[in-house]
C-alpha cells in the first residue's frame, strides 16, 4: 500500500519522458506510446484513487525528500486523483475519437509532433492537478498554454493559425496576471509552497497587515485563471480555436485545458488564500456576475452561430459560466456542484466535438446546419451520440447535466434572495436557450433528404464508433450514478482544506 | 411473475420494443412492420394488464443523488391514469394499422408510439417527484416525433412549439421542486401531501410560489391558459391516431402530475385558501371558456377538436383547483369520459379524412349518407361530451358542478358551475353542426352522387368499442365511483 503513494509522480515523470521520447519516433509508433502512456496514467491514478479513498487521508509526496523552502512537493487526496483518472479518461477517448482526422489533416512527418504536444499536455495537467508549488503551478501553466497552442496550429490551415494567435495573446494575457499575482504573494509572504502561503496569509488577515497588496493578488490570480479558462467577456479566442482545429484538439481543449484552470482555482481558494477570506473578499461576486452573464450570452451567440462546431464551442463559454457562478455562490455545496459541472462537462462536450465531426464527415465535410440535413441517419452512431450529448446538456433526467443543474439549483435555494433569485431566473432562462439551439440541431441533423453524400458503413469507422459508445456508456453512468462521485467530490473537497 | 419485475417490464417493454423497430432497418416493409408492431403492442398491453391487476408494489431502482431516488410504484391514483392511457392507446393504435397507409413511415411511427407508451407506463409508476419529472421530460421527447410525422415545414414549426412550451412547462415546474426540496422530508408521493410544517412556517410565500410554479408548470401539458397556445397547433398537424393519443391521454400527463403536485407533495390543506387556489381556478375557469369559443368560431374539423381538448381539459383542472372530494371524484371521472370521447372524436375525423380527404366542417355535407356508423358514434359521443344523460359526461359534469357549489369558495361557488353550463352549451354549438351538416344536409343537397364509402372493420371498430364505452361509463358509474372515491376520501 505504502509503494502506490508514489504513483502520481510516476505518472507525471513518465508523461514527460513520453513526450521527449516520442519526439524521436515516427508517428505510428508515437501514437502506440501516446496510447500505452495515457492508460498507464489512467491505471496509476486509478490505484492512488484506491488508496486514498481507503485510507481516508491526503498524501504530501516531497520530491527528492528535500524540505520546504528548496524542494518540491506534490500533494494529492481524493479530489485530485479522481480528477487524474477522470482525465486521462477523456484524453484517450478524444485522442482515440479523432485519430482518423489525425491522419488526414496533418502531414506524415509532423504526426509524431502532435503526440508530443498530447503527451506534454498531459503532463501539464497532471502537474496543475497535482502540485502544491505555486510557482511550479506558474511554469506548467505555460506549458499547458504552448502545448495547447501546438494542437490548434498544427493542422497549419489559415483559420487555425490565427485562432492560434489569438489564444497565445489572451493566455500569455493571463498567463501575465497570474504571474503578477504570484510575485506579489511571494513578496507579501515569503514562500512559495501552497501550505506555507496559507498560513502566512491567515497571520497576514489577522493583523490587518498588507491588506491592499494581498487583494490585488488575489484579483490578478483570479483574473488571470479566468481569462486562461475563457470566462465570458475574454471568451473571443475560444470559438475560433475549438471551432477549426482538429477534432481531438477541440475535444481536448474544451473538455480538459480549460478545466485545469479551473480545478488550480479551486486550489488557489482552498489551499492558498483559504476559502473565508476568498468569500470575504468581493472578487466571488465579480466572478458571480460574470458567470451570469456568459450562461446567458454564451447560450445567445450559440443561437445565431451557423456552424456546428463553432456552436458548440459557445455553449462552452455557457457552461463555463455556470462552473463560475458556482464559485460565486461562496457555499461549499456551490463550489461542489462547480466540481461536478467539470466533469459533467467534460464528457459531453468532448462527445459532442468528436460526434459533430463524424456528422461533418458525411456532409461533404461542410459544418454548416443546412449541409447537415439529415446526417443522423448517414452516421447513425454519431446522430446518436450527438444526441445524448444534446439532452445532456439540456438537462434531461438521467443524463449528466441534470444533475449539475439540480446541485446547482440546490445550492442556489440556499443562498441568500440576492443570490439565490439571479442564479435561478439564470438557470431557467439558459436551460431553455440550450434547448433551443441543442434541439433545433438534433431536429436538423434528423431531417431526412436527398442527398448524393454517401452513408458511412459501421466498419468503415471501427475506432470512432466504439468511442462514440464509450463516450455514451461514460455519459448515463454519470448521469445516473452520479451519487458516490459527489460523495467523492465532498470528500475530496473537505481534505483540501 | 415477481411483483416488482411486473412493473419494470410494462415500461421497459414499449421502449425496447420501439427502440428496436427503429433501429432494426431490414424491417422496412410494410406488412413485417405491422406484424412487428401488431405482437409488440399485444405483448405491451398484457404486461401492463399484469402490472395493473397485481397489489400495491414499490420499487427502488437506484439513486440519482444522495438523497433523491427513482422509485416506481403504483398506486391506485396511478392505476386509473395507466388504465386509461392504454386502454386509448391500444384502441388508437389499432385504428392505426390501416390509416398509416395514407401518411407512410410507418416504421418510425410505431417505434415512437411504442416508445411514448413506455414513458406514460412510467409516469404512472412514478413514485416520487423527479421519477415523475424524467418521465414527464420523456414523454414529450417521445411524442415529439409523432407530431412531426410528415415532416411538412407546418408541423415542424408546430412540433417546436409543442417541445419548448412543454419543456418551458417542465422547467417552471422543476424551479418549484428544488424549492420544495428544502421544505420537505421526503420527496415520494404520500397521500395529504410531505410537507414538513416546522420546517415551512414563516416561508409559506416562497413555498405557495414554488406550488403556483409548479401547477401552472405542469398544466402547460394539459393545455391552460396562459400557456395553451400549443395545444391547437400541434395536435391537429399529427396524423390522426396520434392527435388522438395526444388529445386523448398525453394532455393528461399533465393533470396527473398536478394531482401529485397538489395532493401528494404540498398537501391540499396547505393550498386551501391561498392566493394559488385562486389563481388557478381562475385560469381554469378562463381556459374552460375561452376554448369552446375558440372552438364554436373555428372550421378546421382537428382545429376544432383540438380547441375543444383545451377547454375540457380546464374542467378537470377546475375540478382539482376546488380541493374537494367530490369535485375531485368529478375530474378523475372526466378524465375517463374525456380521453374516450376525444380519442373517439379524433379517430372520427381521422376515418373521414381517410375515405374522403375533407379536413374543414363545411366540407362534411350528406357526410352521413356516406359514412352512417362512424358519423353516428361521432354523435353519440359528442352528446357525451356535451353532457347529455346517460353518457359519461353528464356523470362528471354533475360532480364537478355539485363540488364546486358545495366548496363554498365566495364567488368561484356559484361562476364555476355557470361557466360549465355555458361552455356545455358551446360545445352543443361546436360539435352538433357536423352531425346536422352530416344528416340533414339541406334542400339543394344532391343525393344522386352519394356513394357509400364506410372505412374498414379495423378503423370502425375502435370507434364503435370507444363510443359504446362514452355511454357505458354513464350508464353503469358506480363501479368507477365507488373506486374512485375509496381513494380520493383520503387524499383531503
Amino acid at each position: 500500500m505504502e509503494f502506490l503513494r508514489n504513483f502520481p509522480c510516476f505518472s507525471l515523470i513518465l508523461t514527460m519522458c513520453a513526450s521527449i521520447v516520442s519526439s524521436g519516433m515516427n508517428g505510428k509508433w508515437a501514437r502506440r506510446l501516446n496510447i500505452v502512456v495515457i492508460v498507464a496514467v489512467g491505471l496509476l491514478s486509478s490505484a492512488a484513487l484506491y488508496l486514498t479513498v481507503t485510507t481516508n487521508q491526503c498524501y504530501v509526496y516531497k520530491m527528492g525528500r528535500f524540505p520546504a523552502p528548496w524542494g518540491n512537493e506534490i500533494r494529492f487526496g481524493v479530489l485530485e486523483t479522481l480528477m487524474a483518472l477522470f482525465f486521462s479518461i477523456i484524453m484517450l477517448l478524444s485522442v482515440l475519437g479523432g485519430r482518423k482526422h489525425l491522419f488526414e489533416e496533418l502531414d506524415p512527418f509532423k504526426e509524431n509532433l502532435y503526440y508530443v504536444l498530447v503527451n506534454l499536455l498531459m503532463s501539464s495537467l497532471l502537474a496543475l492537478i497535482y502540485t502544491n508549488d505555486l510557482f511550479t503551478a506558474y511554469v506548467f501553466v505555460e506549458i499547458n498554454t504552448i502545448s495547447a497552442c501546438g494542437l490548434i496550429m498544427i493542422r497549419e490551415s489559415g483559420h487555425t493559425l490565427e485562432a492560434a494567435t489569438r489564444y497565445m495573446i489572451m493566455s500569455l494575457i493571463g498567463s501575465g496576471l497570474l504571474l503578477f499575482g504570484l510575485c506579489i504573494l511571494y513578496g507579501i509572504t515569503g514562500h512559495l509552497l501552497m501550505s506555507n502561503i496559507k498560513e502566512q496569509v491567515a497571520l497576514l488577515v489577522a493583523t490587518d497587515q498588507y491588506h491592499i497588496p494581498l487583494v490585488v493578488a488575489i484579483v490578478f490570480i483570479v483574473v488571470g485563471l479566468a481569462v486562461k479558462s475563457a470566462l465570458f467577456p475574454f471568451h473571443s479566442w475560444l470559438p475560433d480555436s475549438y471551432g477549426y482545429s482538429t477534432a481531438s484538439s477541440a475535444a481536448i481543449l474544451s473538455s480538459l485545458v480549460s478545466k485545469g484552470y479551473i480545478f488550480l482555482l479551486i486550489k488557489v481558494f482552498y489551499r492558498v488564500i483559504g476559502f473565508e477570506i476568498i468569500t470575504e473578499s468581493k472578487i466571488l461576486n465579480v466572478l458571480f456576475v460574470f458567470g451570469l452573464c456568459g450562461m446567458i450570452f454564451g447560450s445567445l451567440s450559440a443561437i445565431k452561430e451557423n456552424d456546428i462546431r463553432r456552436m458548440i464551442a459557445f455553449s462552452s463559454v455557457a457552461q463555463i459560466g455556470y462552473i463560475y457562478m458556482g464559485f460565486g455562490l461562496r457555499t461549499e455545496a456551490g463550489i461542489i456542484a462547480s466540481v461536478f459541472h467539470i466533469f459533467s462537462h467534460a464528457a459531453s462536450k468532448s462527445m459532442l466535438f468528436i460526434s459533430a465531426v463524424g456528422l461533418t464527415d458525411v456532409s461533404g465535410k461542410s459544418k454548416k446546419f443546412l449541409d447537415l440535413t439529415g446526417a443522423g441517419y448517414r452516421n447513425v452512431i454519431a446522430g446518436i451520440t450527438f444526441t445524448v450529448g444534446a439532452l445532456s446538456m439540456v438537462g434531461v433526467p438521467l443524463f449528466p447535466g441534470f444533475i449539475s443543474k439540480i446541485l446547482f439549483a440546490r445550492a442556489g435555494v440556499s443562498v441568500p434572495l440576492n443570490r439565490m433569485l439571479p442564479t435561478l431566473i439564470c438557470l431557467a432562462v439558459s436551460t431553455i436557450l440550450n434547448t433551443v439551439y441543442f434541439m433545433k440541431t438534433v431536429l436538423r441533423i434528423y431531417t431526412p433528404v436527398k442527398t448524393d453524400y454517401i452513408n458511412i458503413k459501421w466498419k468503415e469507422n471501427l475506432c470512432c464508433g466504439i468511442v462514440c459508445i464509450f463516450f455514451i456508456i461514460l455519459n448515463i453512468a454519470l448521469g445516473m450514478y452520479s451519487e458516490p462521485i459527489v460523495e467523492l467530490i465532498s470528500r475530496g473537497i473537505a481534505m483540501f482544506a | 411473475m415477481n411483483e416488482s419485475v411486473s412493473l419494470l417490464a410494462a415500461i421497459l417493454f414499449p421502449v425496447l420494443s420501439g427502440a428496436v423497430l427503429l433501429l432494426l432497418k431490414k424491417l422496412n416493409d410494410r406488412r413485417k412492420v405491422l406484424i412487428y408492431a401488431g405482437i409488440a403492442m399485444g405483448i405491451a398491453g398484457v404486461l401492463i394488464l399484469n402490472a395493473l391487476l397485481g397489489k400495491e408494489k414499490e420499487i427502488l431502482l437506484f439513486f440519482l443523488t444522495e438523497d433523491i431516488p427513482i422509485v416506481l410504484k403504483l398506486d391506485n391514483m396511478g392505476k386509473w391514469f395507466l388504465a386509461i392511457m392504454s386502454l386509448i392507446w391500444i384502441l388508437a393504435g389499432i385504428f392505426s394499422f390501416p390509416y398509416m397507409k395514407h401518411e407512410g413511415k410507418e416504421r418510425r411511427y410505431f417505434g415512437f408510439y411504442l416508445i411514448t407508451l413506455g414513458a406514460m407506463a412510467g409516469l404512472g409508476c412514478a413514485g416520487n417527484l423527479v421519477t415523475m419529472y424524467a418521465f414527464f421530460e420523456f414523454l414529450t421527447l417521445a411524442s415529439f416525433p409523432l407530431v412531426i410525422h410528415n415532416q411538412s415545414r407546418e408541423a415542424v414549426m408546430a412540433g417546436l412549439k409543442y417541445l419548448f412550451y412543454s419543456l418551458f412547462g417542465a422547467y417552471m415546474a422543476l424551479f418549484g421542486l428544488f424549492f420544495l426540496c428544502r421544505y420537505t422530508d421526503t420527496i415520494s408521493f404520500i397521500p395529504g401531501g410531505t410537507l414538513n410544517m416546522e420546517l415551512a412556517k414563516g416561508n409559506e410565500s416562497v413555498l405557495l410560489l414554488a406550488a403556483c410554479l409548479m401547477i401552472v408548470g405542469f398544466s402547460v401539458k394539459a393545455g391552460m391558459f396562459p400557456l395553451h397556445a400549443w395545444l391547437p397547433t400541434a395536435h391537429p398537424v399529427a396524423p390522426a391516431p396520434a392527435s388522438a393519443l395526444l388529445s386523448g391521454v398525453i394532455v393528461k400527463a399533465g393533470v396527473l402530475a398536478v394531482i401529485r403536485v397538489i395532493f401528494y407533495e404540498f398537501g391540499a390543506d396547505f393550498i386551501r385558501g391561498t392566493w394559488v387556489q385562486y389563481v388557478f381556478m381562475t385560469l381554469s375557469l378562463i381556459t374552460v371558456f375561452m376554448g369552446s369559443m375558440l372552438a364554436f368560431r373555428e372550421n378546421g374539423l382537428k382545429k376544432r377538436l383540438a380547441y375543444s381538448t383545451v377547454s375540457q381539459l380546464s374542467y378537470i383542472l377546475f375540478g382539482i383547483a376546488l380541493l374537494n372530494p367530490v369535485a375531485l371524484t368529478g375530474s378523475l371521472l372526466h378524465v375517463a369520459g374525456h380521453a374516450v370521447i376525444k380519442c373517439a372524436l379524433f379517430l372520427c375525423a381521422g376515418a373521414v379524412i381517410f375515405q374522403t380527404g375533407i379536413t374543414t366542417v363545411d366540407g362534411l355535407k350528406g357526410i352521413g349518407k356516406k359514412m352512417p356508423v362512424t358519423i353516428w358514434c361521432f354523435t353519440i359521443v359528442s352528446l357525451g361530451l356535451i353532457g347529455i344523460p346517460p353518457t359519461g359526461g353528464f356523470i362528471s359534469k354533475w360532480y364537478l358542478a355539485v363540488g364546486a357549489l358545495e366548496s363554498g369558495i365566495k364567488g368561484f361557488q356559484y361562476a364555476g358551475p355557470i361557466v360549465l353550463l355555458v361552455s356545455a352549451l358551446l360545445t352543443a354549438g361546436y360539435l352538433l353542426p357536423v352531425t346536422i351538416k352530416g344528416f340533414f344536409p339541406g334542400t339543394d343537397f344532391d343525393y344522386g352522387e352519394t356513394k357509400k364509402c364506410e372505412a374498414g372493420a379495423a378503423m370502425t371498430i375502435p370507434i364503435v368499442i370507444l363510443a359504446a364505452l362514452s355511454v357505458l361509463i354513464g350508464m353503469f358509474p358506480n363501479t368507477f365511483i365507488e373506486f374512485i372515491s375509496a381513494f380520493t376520501a383520503g387524499l383531503m
